[in-house]
């Protein structure tokens, strides 16, 4: 496989945040991606770096081989329209598309027309004046008109409702089976757009958290629900990410797989096991490395304190 | 449909299977293309690939060059060889615990057993 | 070169920003400016009049430069264009908008001069020290004010996207305080009938010249600082 995009050590210093804090990845060719996180997690934050638009404090980016910074030939194959795009302020979606297509060298304009079509983008209304929905569909028809060869899609649902969602879904995933493209979709929603993705990257407070496929993803943790003891009993010496407990009945979320014999194991102690959606997974996991991080600073700091007595 | 918390290429492999074994999907006919997997599940095209591979691996798919896809003579036989090792563990088991919780013992199992069969069986004859 | 070109067209969709208001406020201002002049020579004024009218246009294309950074600057982004072709693209795109402006207020003076100042003479395109050099020399030196103009807009804007209001307008008060301090030294050293002979021997052209120099530099200014601009 191709890596398209190679980055290595990539730091984004704020004054005193750390918006990328030393994020290393690659992307491989042809590949859906979602970039997940929460809000403010830095995921605009890298793209901006990854297509030049913002520069890193420290650390490496090379798209193509290359740095992308000032290289024509490097940008004009990618695609990044942001969450919160501002566009010429007498533009209307006709200019914007019109623009798209002058910059874009693989723009399909028929593509772009059945989109229009679509997501009933009003083609003549000034941008200012586009509700929320329409100008995410504004983002997205340039998106998956542009056909470039690493097009980012930054939250790009915002405002759509579930049907014009669907249809983002839809259009996207269909695209890419006949014109195949490395695709980075941002995203909070996690499971809306799970199917569509063949590799996760989680990033947490500006740090990269997980970067697997997603497969490999789902069905690592498992809800056990049951009486308590009988769980406890169960779950003791397994990986413990979340615990929830109404009165004697527990639901306990563990990592790890159940292989033939937990399952009968589970069946006798007269628990039921209930999948974790990748969401849940995604979430408990990084609530659970905040606590550890939590929990270790604590110990780290009562350490100090104890040696100042 | 869809179970958000399995690995998605073994439910597709799974649904070819149940074809296969429901004889909706007969040997040396073609096996559904991936696309067209990942448009009707609405998935990603390598996930799909992905399952159709687990599944030519298996010895259940084969290859036809510049074709597709197709059912191996002998597939079915190879997955009623697995569903059946595993039906035990999958159904008799769960089966099992829950008579055990309501009391129920291998005897009343039996009966309810010969019950039920019988009645799927005049059902049946009735159609 | 191509992407560079396509960075004009770009720029060309604000049709406000560069056609609108330029001709509303070019031919406000001549309205204004003859209406006064018919009163002024109505009231039985002879000698030739001169307004300072044909200013406005000048000031609107340093909003002009401005606006062209911060409206279009981000979407050109998005558009996957670098820097360096919006930063072409866009100054070429003021070259052909102070162009056509340079026309038209050359085309304008020499108008005013066949028919005596609109028959009352009243001047709004012509400066006589200006048309001396001919209608050429003419059209340079409004092309290079108008540009002055847009080009200095352009680079407050960038010092703004860069570094803030804050920055931008300690940096316009820097400016001023030292063109105060320059008039304050010629001043203190009385030396203004020097400034005046040098500035008299340096005549249209000679002023024009200049003007393109300082355009040059503000173009080479304002380029280093968007290279480091976030949209």
């Amino acid at each position: 496989m191709t890596t398209v995009i190679e980055v290595k050590n990539l730091t984004k210093r704020y004054r005193d945040t750390l918006a990328a804090d030393d994020v290393s990845f690659s992307i491989e060719k042809d590949t859906i991606y979602g970039l997940l996180g929460r809000n403010g997690a830095g995921k605009t934050t890298v793209m901006s770096i990854l297509t030049a638009q913002n520069f890193a404090t420290s650390g490496e980016v090379r798209i193509f081989g290359e740095n992308p910074y000032e290289n024509a030939h490097v940008l004009s194959r990618m695609c990044f329209v942001r969450e919160s795009q501002k566009y010429p302020d007498d533009a209307t979606p006709r200019h914007a598309f019109r623009i798209a297509r002058l910059f874009y060298p693989h723009w399909d304009q028929e593509l772009a027309d059945q989109l229009i079509d679509e997501f009933q983008v009003p083609m003549k209304k000034t941008i200012k004046k586009l509700s929320r929905g329409q100008l995410s569909a504004v983002g997205v028809v340039i998106g998956l008109a542009s056909r470039a060869e690493i097009t980012f899609f930054d939250e790009p649902y915002l405002g759509l409702d579930a049907v014009a969602r669907q249809i983002f879904y839809d259009r996207l995933l269909e695209d890419y089976s006949r014109h195949p493209r490395t695709i980075i979709l941002s995203s909070h929603l996690i499971d809306e757009v799970s199917n569509l993705l063949e590799r996760v990257i989680v990033i947490d407070k500006g740090r990269i958290i997980m970067d697997e496929e997603t497969d490999a993803v789902r069905g690592r943790a498992a809800n056990i629900v049951g009486d308590t003891a009988a769980v406890d009993a169960f779950v003791a010496g397994r990986e413990v990410i979340h615990r929830e407990s109404l009165g004697r009945v527990s639901s306990v979320t563990i990592l790890g797989e159940l292989t033939a014999e937990d399952l009968s194991l589970l069946t006798r102690a007269g628990l039921d096991v209930a999948p974790v959606s990748l969401q849940q997974l995604i979430v408990r996991t990084t609530q659970h490395a905040g606590r550890t991080a939590g929990d270790a600073e604590r110990a780290a700091s009562d350490i100090d304190e104890g040696a100042l007595r | 449909m869809i179970d958000e918390g399995r690995a998605l290429f073994l439910q597709i492999a799974e649904s070819v299977e149940d074809s296969i074994l429901a004889g909706a999907l007969a040997e040396e006919s073609q096996a559904p293309s991936t696309n067209e997997l990942a448009s009707f599940y609405r998935i990603n095209p390598a996930t799909a690939a992905k399952g159709i591979a687990m599944l030519t691996d298996k010895g259940v798919l084969y290859k036809r060059r510049g074709i597709g896809m197709f059912v191996s003579p002998g597939a079915r036989e190879l997955l009623l060889g697995e569903r059946r090792a595993a039906f035990a563990d999958r159904f008799l088991d769960p089966l099992l615990a829950e008579a055990r919780t309501l009391g129920l013992g291998p005897d009343d199992l039996a009966r309810l057993l010969s019950e039920r069969a019988a009645r799927t069986l005049t059902e049946g004859t009735a159609r | 070169m191509n992407r560079t070109l396509n960075v004009i067209r770009m720029q060309l969709v604000n049709r406000q920003t560069y056609l609108w208001v330029p001709v509303i406020v070019l031919g406000g201002a001549f309205a204004i400016t003859l209406a006064i002049y018919g009163i002024i020579a109505s009231a039985g004024v002879e000698g030739p009049m001169y307004g300072g009218g044909a200013q406005a246009p000048l000031w609107y294309f340093a909003v002009v430069g401005a606006q062209a950074l911060t409206l279009t600057f981000p979407f050109s982004q998005a558009m996957s264009v670098t820097r360096r072709e919006f930063h072409i693209g866009t100054h070429l795109t003021a070259a052909l908008t102070a162009a056509l402006l340079a026309l038209i207020f050359a085309v304008g003076g020499l108008v005013e001069q066949a028919t005596s100042g609109w028959g009352m003479n009243g001047y709004f395109f012509y400066i006589p020290w200006v048309s001396d050099g001919g209608p050429a020399a003419a059209w340079l030196f409004f092309f290079s004010l108008a540009m002055l103009f847009f080009v200095f807009g352009y680079w407050g804007a960038t010092i703004f996207k860069r570094f803030g209001t804050a920055v931008l307008t300690a940096v316009l008060l820097g400016i001023a305080l030292i063109l105060v301090g320059l008039l304050w030294l010629v001043g203190r050293l009385e030396a203004w009938a020097q400034v005046g002979a040098w500035l008299g021997a340096q005549g249209s052209l000679g002023l024009t010249l200049w003007g393109l120099l300082l355009i040059a530099v503000l173009i080479a200014s304002s380029y280093l600082t968007l290279r480091r601009a976030v949209p």
